[in-house]
């Protein structure tokens, strides 16, 4: 048996692949993560509001879903209801948020470890998404804009209006990217010599949010953290590994459906499934954003002190979990699991995690990309 | 022709938000065009390892726990890094002072840090994250070879001498002392209340703006003050205050100024501005 | 005599006789006559009771504002420091009664009449701002405990005041000055960290 090492970069971080291989192709694969940066600890005897402030810098390009899983947490340990008008402002940010994402991600991270491209229609797109999000929450990345008990911002109709139009300009513009109908050159010019059926994984989704259009079919009470080799946890349901996801979160619609049906849960149905994803979002926010009152409250002001919370959403890559014990409106501990850590767990040979199983019996010429598929965020997993 | 500024990017330890914000510079392709890109953590560019540069970009913090990248350790590598490079940028307020995650390359939150040896080659860029703006303005400055003005802690004066309160939609709300009652209303200031810190915050997001278009208190959160040594201070949504009087006044003015000016401004009543803003009846 | 020496002048005997005669009662006529001033010379000063109320709310309070803000200037502890706030109120008490009398009694239950162009502190800035920086001084030191302004502004004041009052009323039994230890030491023991 042959053991390789490689190291994964323009990825979010940076990974360690280690690869065993027989006969040229890989029989399992260990993944480490380089670094560890103590988040749950900083977090502790801190007022529970300092915490909106520090969550979104866990991660650059997905902070926000930090922030909103932050703010949901507090608001389940302290029994809060926010408003309508704040729930859909946070859907239309996130969903922002998973949509400038996955942009980068496909331009950025993936599209050039296979051949090249010009990203910078990418990062124009992104810019763009950004400014609608900065226009409702002050700025991105890094706002502090969704707190307990609802949202900062007071905005006008003028505000509504652009945020309205921004959409429709931006979904329009998107369909050059990927179509409503599911057709996208540019995904087919990436698959021009690759085959579209490598990469199968465990074919076992999880799906654990509620946010956006998204439906979960499990419970984040039986989610478990194990130790693993690596510095960051395993990540179990149901003491299984499971895959979290665009993939998992979008079997229900008929497009993603039919591709799935032919390819299985191979790469291209895991790539095809997260631009059209970003289609899904569009439309869901246009229709979410005329259920506005604007003359309703942006905020109500948490009553209780103590509690224990927990805030799960659908992030860009996945289920993202943060929980936390407030004292005396202090927080006396905090944990996140991020969805990198289900997708990415270090199992063993007869219990792999779904980037483990999606490389066993592959070529490792092609592991880069099977593995740069789940859309790693190795910051996050180093929270 | 002379060739292109050999630009090297590395990430130490942060959350890679200086590069995401980064990547909202509207002229970015044209600003690439500019430079030879060594290496960076995302965009494509060469395979990583230790060379001369002509600029460095320095993003994140140094910390221990952190494994070994060919075969050196953080520090010794942003070491190498530095020695080998004309200029450094340092980006970022984990990156400047320590920030979240550990110590900065520069300054240690307000003490000389592990690379202060350099500061005479060095641009520190505070901000977490960064504006684009700013990121774009001195890698420009020293391609054209231009002078950029710092104060003392080697920050450029053309963005810090500014503070994030200027341009602040709610000045007004400032001047007469006004604050906000709650979060989420366009009325108030707050800096009473709130926790802003932007009177005494170097930087000039509110006056550029924010995705060229808004900024955290403009979109009524307070300034964290992000671009300081000690950001993140603890307590963040709450402004400090030793009996009922603000800790920390507007930068450049005494306390008996202050609280004289404050006193007059909060008995001199704006009626306009004691009402809500849009309303009804008026 | 100057213009300003003689606004002085006529304040100081408007305070003595709203002293003895109380603050309404007292009429501009009155004072004139006590200074031996015509009605329409005083006008040349004045031109209303309410003006020269206003003027002397602020001298008074530049007076006490002057002596408290040398008190912040001392390198010496906040203990110390309202030892030397209190000697020198009742200092005053004692040696111009007609001025604190003034300052406690008129402006405090008369701040109706002050109402236009000494709203709020307007007028008492001078005093307010040096007890504003004694109290905000002693907290960051932590000598003091932080808590609501006022909470700590009323207890002092009113504990002072309170005392020169009964001192004036001839209720108090012993000299003003042998209070001096026991007030500020309770005044401290209350607004200690
Ligand atoms: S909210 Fe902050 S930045 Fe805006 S005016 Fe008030 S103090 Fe200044
Ligand atoms: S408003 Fe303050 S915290 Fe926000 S970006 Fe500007 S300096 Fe940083």
């Amino acid at each position: 048996m042959k053991i390789t090492k490689k190291i994964v970069t323009k990825i979010e971080g940076e990974a360690t692949l280690k690869l065993y291989k027989k006969d040229f192709l890989i029989e399992f694969a260990e993944i480490e993560f380089w670094q560890y940066r103590g988040m749950e600890e900083y977090l502790k005897n801190r007022a529970y509001m300092d915490a909106c402030v520090i969550n979104p810098r866990i991660c650059g390009i997905c902070g926000h879903s930090h922030l909103i899983a932050t703010s949901k947490a507090i608001e389940n340990a302290l029994d809060i209801k926010i408003g309508n008008k704040a729930k859909i402002l946070r859907e239309i940010t996130l969903g922002l948020e998973i949509i400038q994402n996955h942009i980068k991600w496909f331009y950025l991270t993936l599209y050039p470890s296979v051949k090249e491209i010009n990203y910078f229609k990418a990062l124009e797109f992104s810019k763009e998404i950004s400014k609608i999000i900065a226009l409702i929450a002050g700025q991105f990345p890094h706002n502090s804009y969704a707190i307990p008990g609802g949202v900062t911002c007071d905005l006008t109709n003028l505000e509504i209006i652009k945020v309205k139009n921004s959409l429709s300009k931006m979904f329009d513009r998107y369909q050059e990217i990927m179509s409503v109908d599911g057709k996208s050159l540019d995904l087919e010019e990436l698959f021009s010599d690759i085959p579209k059926s490598i990469g199968k994984s465990l074919n076992r989704f999880l799906i654990l949010g509620n946010n956006l259009y998204f439906k979960s079919n499990g419970n984040a009470e039986f989610v478990k953290e194990e130790d693993s080799i690596s510095l960051n946890k395993n990540v179990l349901y149901k003491d299984k590994f499971y895959e979290v996801g665009p993939l998992a979160r979008n079997l229900e619609n008929d497009l993603i459906k039919k591709v799935y049906e032919k390819y299985q849960d191979s790469i291209y149905t895991r790539i095809f499934a997260r631009l059209y994803e970003v289609n899904l979002i569009f439309e869901y926010l246009l229709k979410i954003v005329d259920e506005m009152d604007i003359n309703e409250k942006n905020y109500i002001k948490p009553i209780k002190k103590n509690g224990k919370g927990i805030g799960v959403i659908e992030a860009p890559r996945g289920s993202l979990i943060h929980k936390i014990e407030i004292e005396d409106e202090k927080i006396k501990s905090y944990n996140i699991i991020v969805p990198t850590q289900f997708n990415l767990s270090n199992g063993t040979k007869d219990k792999l995690s779904p980037a483990q199983a999606s490389l066993i019996g592959e070529y490792e010429q092609q592991s880069d990309l099977i593995f740069k598929c789940f859309d790693i965020c190795a910051v996050c997993v180093s929270h | 022709m002379h060739s292109k500024p050999k630009v090297f990017w590395i990430d130490a330890v942060g959350c890679n938000g200086c590069s995401h914000s980064f990547f909202n510079y509207g002229e970015i392709k044209e600003l690439l065009d500019k430079i030879e890109l060594l290496y960076h953590p995302l965009l494509p560019s060469k395979e990583f390892k230790v060379q001369r540069s002509d600029i460095l970009i320095i993003e994140g913090a140094l910390k221990t726990t952190y494994f070994p990248r060919l075969d050196f350790n953080l520090v010794d590598l942003i070491f190498e890094l530095i020695k080998l490079s004309k200029k450094v940028i340092v980006v970022g307020t984990c990156s400047v002072y320590g920030g979240i995650f550990g110590e900065g390359v520069l300054f240690n939150k307000k003490k000389e840090g592990k690379f202060f040896e350099f500061k005479e080659k060095m641009i520190a860029l505070p901000g977490c994250p960064p504006h684009p703006e700013w990121i774009a303005y001195v890698i420009e400055m020293l391609i054209e070879n231009k002078n950029i003005l710092m104060d003392k802690e080697n920050r450029p004066k053309e963005i810090y001498s500014y503070t994030s309160h200027m341009g602040c939609i709610r000045n007004e709300y400032f001047e007469w002392k006004i604050d906000v009652l709650e979060f989420g209303t366009k009325e108030g200031c707050l800096f009473y209340d709130q926790g802003c810190q932007g009177p005494f915050t170097h930087s000039s997001c509110n006056r550029i703006l924010w995705n060229e278009i808004n900024s955290k208190p403009r979109a009524g959160t307070p300034c964290f003050g992000c671009t300081e040594k000690e950001f993140p201070k603890k307590n963040l949504f709450k402004t400090e205050t030793f009996m009922g009087i603000p800790a920390n006044i507007p930068l450049g003015v005494g306390k008996r100024a202050y609280l004289t000016i404050a006193g007059i401004a909060k008995s001199l009543k704006n009626e306009r501005l004691s009402k809500r803003l849009i309303n009804e009846d008026n | 005599m100057s213009k300003e020496e003689k606004k002085l002048e006529i304040m100081k005997t408007a305070l003595n006789l709203f002293a003895k005669n109380g603050f309404y009662t007292t009429t501009i006529a009155d004072i004139a006559k006590e200074m031996g001033m015509s009605v329409g010379n005083m006008y040349n000063y004045f031109h209303s009771k309410e003006s020269l109320a206003k003027e002397l709310l602020i001298y008074t309070s530049k007076i006490f504002g002057d002596e408290i803000r040398k008190i912040n200037d001392m390198n010496i502890s906040s203990k110390e420091k309202i030892k030397k706030i209190v000697e020198l109120y009742f200092n005053m008490a004692k040696e111009e009664p007609e001025l604190v009398d003034y300052f406690m009694r008129v402006y405090l239950s008369n701040k109706e009449i002050f109402s236009n162009g000494c709203e709020g502190m307007l007028c008492v800035s001078a005093f307010v701002t040096e007890i504003m920086i004694f109290f905000e001084e002693g907290v960051r030191k932590k000598e003091l405990k932080n808590q609501d302004f006022f909470a700590a502004f009323g207890l002092f004041m009113g504990y002072i005041g309170g005392l020169a009052f009964l001192f004036r009323e001839g209720i108090l039994g012993k000299d003003l000055d042998e209070y001096i230890k026991p007030v500020s030491e309770n005044i401290y023991n209350a607004l200690k960290a």
